[in-house]
């Protein structure tokens, strides 16, 4: 029982689902707002405890070697925790307005925030993918909870079954590697590999594990459960998934194809060419021909993923930090863009339709603002975090000699802007189909706002985030 | 050509018919058994392995309970099978051709040379007096800890999510409520209007 | 003193944001109180480092505060840079601006737009603040731009005043010409020094000495002439030299507290500020010393001489100011730098004070600003009519105001410059002295002496303006008179700037005045026997004599030189030609480009073509998405295939 403390927050974590999931069966129905308070006041507690116990320096592990706590984990940990604490906040109305089992969704978001950070922890293959399936499980429940809503069902179901493939691959790629070197520790096949060089080829695993990956992340040809899983859940379920766990998403990959596979960079650089270009330009691309703002921000998730492996595709710290920073960043905004949607859909609408943004300036001006900056920092317009994190990116790129792909990425993010103007086009210029104002609680108008703002913010300052990404690499 | 690995190559070529059973035949039924065949197959080859424990457990979970479940699912729930297989046919030439591309890209990469047997020397047996249940037990309750727990928070998680999926409260149900019923007042019941009289 | 420097600039821009967002919600009251003492904390703090610095052993704070990023090697951060020239800036800055603040209470007291306009001033407080503190070209470029920005904004204030768009249109494209040029050299400072930083660049600039550039093939320039002449060309736009001046003049369509501070005292010596900034890079070109002598000393001179001719009350006061930009223009090229700042110092002083009492006139006179239309004000306004003589004596250098100090200064400076063209920069500020002092009297004398030329109704409401209208002209009076003559002695020949400035030797002028200087009371007498003072007598007399006992001789010269008269009418023809050749000019090549360029090219052929094959690839890649389970596994197989071949090719 080595350094067990280093868990410590992990360890919280569990205990307080424990007690929510019981706590949440002995409260009445219309007191559920416990259920609310105490997660928020879990995420906090873990968020605090992750900070304690993180080492100064350098990284230490716990439970022989299976999990890992260095700078990397640290920051990524923590921002997990604030896109969740920011994903609860703004899903609590919508799931009071709709019923949708309250408890439950605490729960089972909860352990899927626990199965993020142990990906994020992990320093061996096995707890790496049983941390993924703790958050896919999770996730599966989670699309499928509005029970009464086909679409909900039917996304649920493909994603449940493509997730079922994509996991088989992985493992299927985790046991060839563990064939090849004899062991399930990053460090150790790493070294093994770095040896001896007629292994390195043994790795082809490689193929399947960067297949995993990619589907988790979204990434074409692995994402055409993307669009089908944002449309068909529910919204507060969409903004989860399409925020932390991408800074998960980038987590794992880090510990799979840096931390263990690193001298396979020649291998993986080429795969992971192929998928960003493909996310970059189907994405993008795509996106245009959408009328769901869900379906339309599904695709433009996928463009971003893109670029996330773009800097992870370089092969150089700076990418490496540089995509960090995306993935950080790239959650927040999102959080936020649904968030909107969540905000606007109350009162027994669902926003779908990127028609029923229409007009918002008046019914909100507040809201139309911040869904602006969201959307303009999405397209990576300056001086929005966007443009930094964007223009990080393609500086590792040009750095690792891929101008073309810099230059590739560039003309598809222009594409890509034409579909975020015209939603504001929408909301600005646009006459309201209903004009009726739209209001929500003071929690989340205040959330929403410092969201818009630290968009700016981060744009102006991106040092407040980049610093510790730099420095979570400068080893 | 010795003793063992004559039953290596029996079973496992069993254990891929049967694999192969479980996709191409019509009836869930015959599917189901198939695949209890193809856990058979696999139980002896681990058995060839000297992993009695797993051998065992496999045939024991898997066999004994979740495909006898899995039985009296399909033959209650009598499915009529026939139309998922509507596009089988259809869609297999590409399926087989795709299928065939990565099998020989797998046997191009396996065979050639890096998963010779050269490479992997055959572990020494171990004495008679070596018990596969305890070093299983021993590795998954140290060196494997925070693995073990963690899966069984997965399984904690698939509980609840089996739960929340399932359990449902249907609208159209009708219950009881005693003590509504006890607590009723005459005026929730009956309500007393006065009218003027129509003459 | 880190936090403190911080917080100078932050708290008007504090202000500005207070009022520019929640001014509905404030009120009037609350938004100027709240500008107020975000610039009354920023003149505090402006104040507490003047004094740190004057008692302090003149050490130099120069720290980064926050560094935005590095990219290529080359960092682009926050810094200050707070030596004596900046505490100097610092003082003038935010002093005017407090005045102007409440100034502008009694000024706007009517206008819809007053929240509106107090957040921009506060806004500009700010912006110049940085511009002055920066300790890099970054921050000195941002500062440069953000004021640029803010007086564009006021000079449209009134935007529905067409006039007004068409000034700020034009101040803005002509600063445009001169951001340019400054961006020009920033760039050149980079590509050769590698770094943006002040005390490095300075650092390096020494081994640029004779390194030479090919701007043509087959031509050599020297590198720092080449960066100090763009980087004067930027200091030419903001600080309106000849032939960017054209802006300013215009910019008097804008209210008239910002006439005051932005357009007089403060931002358009932004690019005086710039050049002493630089003294260490100037200082290694002679050539780029004589240039900005000649541009200096031509607007002086040309300058002045349209003052004479304005009838617009503020339109005089700002040709005045372009007239003594060009002294101090004058006064860098000669190397006499702190010269430059004492006057650009005692200026702003005097500058605001005539322009806020012009404002007091224009108020008094219900905003008529035609001085043939006036006369006669004195015993009206008894208190704007003391604190303008006081204004104008300063301005034309009357012995013992301060701009007297600073303005002979400059001359004897020039007259013991020995570089190219300073022969030619003597007689021109010298003619620049009589000129002076004819426009200003002139515009003196028809205002407030002489047979009142208004109408009854206007007479009936004519009156003293209110407080906050005379208390900032007193308190701005004070320094004109006694400003000059406490300081000369530190600033210009003590050792005030020490290592602020740098002057090489052999250009040294001030040093050898210095040789002659005993006391403040000497150097009055002394200009008493001086030609500046003749000049300055003989000015004010004629314009007495002609203005006041004999039109005549006005209309004398008018009929016999009416050629004269039309030429400085339209201002040499600088603005004709610049509407006819770059604005006709560059309409019709813009027509054309966009008739065949944009439309048929760009527009047809690439944007709308690209979007349209774009748009039809789209509608076809959506039908991909087919909602189909087994497609979509499908295509994972696909791809799994796909990473297998790409391992077999790569291995």
């Amino acid at each position: 029982m080595d350094n067990i403390g280093l868990a410590t927050g992990e360890i919280f974590l569990l205990c307080a689902i424990c007690v929510i999931l019981i706590g949440d069966l002995f409260v009445s129905e219309n007191r559920r707002q416990m259920s609310y308070l105490l997660s928020q006041l879990t995420l906090v507690i873990t968020l605090i405890l992750t900070w304690v116990v993180a080492p100064e320096t350098g990284s230490a592990t716990a439970f022989g070697g299976s999990f890992v706590m260095d700078p990397m984990s640290k920051l990524c940990k923590s921002w997990i925790l604030v896109v969740s604490i920011g994903v609860f906040l703004y899903s609590r109305d919508y799931i009071n307005a709709r019923r949708i089992m309250n408890g439950e969704y605490y729960t089972l978001a909860l352990s899927g925030v626990l199965g993020m950070m142990i990906m994020v922890s992990s320093s061996t293959m096995l707890t790496l993918y049983l941390g993924l399936e703790l958050l896919s499980l999770s996730l599966y429940a989670l699309v499928a909870l509005n029970r009464t809503d086909e679409k909900s069902s039917e996304a649920a179901m493909k994603y449940f079954v493509l997730g079922a493939l994509a996991s088989g691959a992985l493992l299927y790629g985790i046991s060839m590697i563990y064939g090849a070197t004899g062991s399930l520790h990053f460090d150790v096949i790493a070294a093994k590999l770095g040896e001896d060089s007629s292994s390195t080829a043994a790795v082809f695993g490689l193929a399947f594990v960067v297949v995993g990956i990619a589907f988790k992340f979204g990434a074409a040809p692995f994402h055409m459960w993307v669009p089908d899983v944002y449309e068909g859940a529910p919204t507060s379920v969409t903004l989860y998934i399409s925020s932390a766990p991408k800074i998960a998403a980038f987590a794992i990959s880090m510990r799979f194809l840096v931390d263990g596979l690193e001298t396979a960079h020649a291998s993986w650089q080429g795969m992971l060419i192929i998928l960003s270009v493909l996310s970059i330009v189907i994405g993008n691309v795509i996106a245009l021909a959408q009328v769901s703002i869900k379906r339309m921000l599904a695709y433009s998730t996928i463009s971003h993923v893109g670029f996330i492996l773009m800097g992870i595709l370089a092969g150089n710290d700076q990418g490496y930090s540089a995509s960090m920073f995306y993935a950080i960043t790239y959650a927040l905004t999102s959080m936020g863009a649904f968030g909107i949607l969540l905000a606007m859909g109350r009162a027994g609408v669902e926003i779908n339709l990127l028609t029923d943004l229409r007009g918002l300036f008046r019914r909100n001006p507040v809201y139309a603002a911040v869904m602006m900056v969201l959307l303009v920092s999405m397209a990576g317009v300056p001086p929005t975090v966007g443009f930094y994190a964007k223009l990080a990116v393609l500086n590792a790129v040009v750095q690792a000699d891929l101008v073309w792909l810099a230059v590739l990425a560039v003309v598809f993010s222009v594409v890509g802007a034409f579909y975020y103007l015209r939603v504001i086009k929408y909301m600005f210029f646009d006459e309201p189909a209903e004009t009726q104002p739209v209001d929500s609680s003071l929690d989340v108008q205040v959330g929403l706002t410092i969201n818009g703002a630290a968009m700016i913010l981060f744009g102006v300052f991106p040092g407040l985030i980049m610093a510790a990404c730099v420095a979570a690499f400068a080893g | 050509m010795d003793f063992k690995l004559f039953v290596f190559w029996v079973f496992s070529l069993v254990l891929v018919g049967a694999a192969v059973g479980v996709i191409t035949t019509r009836n869930p039924v015959q599917a189901a058994l198939f695949l209890v065949l193809a856990f058979f197959n696999s139980a002896i080859i681990w058995m060839l392995m000297e992993a009695e424990f797993l051998a065992i457990t496999l045939v024991l979970v898997y066999v004994g309970a979740v495909m006898v479940l899995f039985l009296f699912v399909v033959m209650m729930l009598d499915i009529n099978t026939l139309p998922a297989r509507e596009g089988f046919t259809r869609y297999l030439p590409v399926g087989a051709l795709v299928v065939g591309a990565i099998i020989v890209q797998m046997v191009f990469l396996i065979r050639v040379r890096w998963f010779s047997a050269d490479d992997y020397p055959v572990p020494t047996p171990r004495g008679a007096d070596y018990s596969n249940t305890e070093e299983l037990g021993r590795a998954m309750y140290t060196d494997y800890l925070f693995q073990f727990e963690v899966a069984a928070v997965i399984l904690l998680v698939a509980i609840i999510a089996a739960i929340a999926l399932t359990m449902r409260r249907r609208p159209e149900t009708k219950y009881q409520r005693p003590a509504e019923q006890i607590n009723v007042k005459k005026e929730d019941r009956l309500r007393v209007v006065s009218m003027d009289s129509e003459s | 003193m880190k936090l403190l420097y911080i917080l100078t600039p932050l708290a008007p821009l504090c202000g500005a944001i207070a009022a520019g967002f929640f001014g509905k919600k404030l009120g009037r009251v609350n938004s100027h109180r709240v500008t107020i003492g975000g610039v009354g904390i920023a003149f505090l703090f402006s104040l507490i480092a003047l004094f740190a610095n004057l008692s302090g052993d003149g050490s130099v704070f120069d720290e980064t505060i926050y560094t935005w990023m590095i990219s290529g090697g080359i960092t682009f951060e926050v810094g200050f840079l707070v030596d004596r020239l900046t505490v100097v800036m610092m003082t003038v800055v935010t002093s005017v601006s407090l005045m102007v603040h409440i100034y502008t209470i009694g000024y706007m007291h009517d206008d819809p737009g007053y929240q509106r306009f107090f957040s921009y001033i506060s806004l500009f407080t700010f912006a110049m603040l940085m511009l002055v503190m920066a300790n890099n070209f970054m921050q000195l470029f941002f500062g440069w731009e953000a004021v640029g920005l803010v007086s564009y904004l006021l000079i449209g204030f009134w935007y529905k005043k067409p006039t007004a768009i068409f000034a700020n249109l034009k101040a803005f494209l002509v600063n445009r010409v001169g951001d340019f040029g400054f961006l020009l050299g920033i760039a050149a400072v980079l590509m050769y020094t590698g770094t943006l930083n002040y005390g490095e660049t300075f650092a390096a600039a020494p081994e640029l000495v004779g390194q030479t550039m090919e701007l043509f093939p087959g031509t050599a320039w020297s590198v720092l002439t080449v960066t100090c002449i763009c980087l004067f060309i930027g200091a030419m736009g903001k600080s309106a030299q000849i032939p960017l001046h054209v802006w300013l003049p215009d910019s008097m369509e804008g209210p008239t507290p910002i006439s005051a501070l932005i357009h007089a005292a403060t931002m358009v010596t932004a690019g005086i500020f710039m050049v002493a900034r630089m003294s260490p890079l100037f200082e290694l070109s002679e050539t780029a010393l004589s240039f900005v002598l000649i541009i200096g000393s031509l607007t002086a001179l040309l300058m002045g001489l349209v003052g004479i001719v304005q009838n617009d009350i503020k339109r005089v006061v700002a040709y005045s100011t372009l007239s003594q930009l060009g002294y101090m223009t004058v006064a860098l090229g000669a190397s006499a730098y702190s010269a430059a700042i004492f006057h650009l110092m005692t200026h702003a002083f005097f500058k605001a004070l005539l322009f806020l009492a012009a404002g007091s006139v224009i108020i008094g006179m219900h905003h008529e600003q035609d001085i043939r239309k006036m006369g006669g004000l004195k015993k009206y306004m008894p208190i704007t009519y003391w604190t303008s003589l006081i204004g104008t004596l300063a301005l034309i250098g009357f012995p013992g105001f301060s701009g007297f100090f600073s303005k002979d200064a400059i001359i004897e400076a020039v007259h013991g410059s020995h570089i190219t063209g300073s022969g030619f920069a003597y007689i021109c500020v010298l003619l620049g002295v009589f000129i002076t002092a004819f426009y200003s009297f002139r515009m003196f004398f028809l205002v407030f002496h002489g047979k009142e030329r208004f109408d009854e109704h206007t007479r009936e409401h004519l009156h003293e303006s209110p407080k906050v209208v005379t208390v900032p002209l007193i308190l701005l009076a004070i320094p004109s008179v006694i400003l000059g003559g406490f300081t000369i002695g530190a600033m210009l020949f003590g050792d005030y700037f020490g290592n602020a400035i740098y002057v090489a030797e052999q250009h040294d002028v001030l040093a050898e005045l210095g040789s002659h200087y005993h006391g403040a009371l000497n150097f009055v007498l002394h200009g008493l026997q001086t030609p500046p003072f003749y000049l300055a007598a003989a000015g004010t007399l004629s314009a007495g004599v002609i203005y006041l006992y004999k039109p005549e001789i006005a209309e004398w010269f008018y009929k016999k030189f009416g050629f004269v008269h039309r030429l400085l009418d339209n201002k040499y023809g600088f603005d004709d030609f610049n509407q006819k050749v770059f604005a006709g000019g560059s309409l019709r090549i813009a027509d054309k480009l966009w008739s065949v360029g944009d439309v048929k090219l760009i527009d047809g052929l690439m944007v709308n073509g690209t979007a349209n094959s774009i748009g039809l690839f789209s509608q076809f890649a959506r039908k991909l998405q087919s909602g189909y389970l087994y497609h979509y596994a499908f295509a994972m197989i696909i791809g799994l295939l796909a990473m297998l071949f790409i391992f077999i090719f790569t291995t």
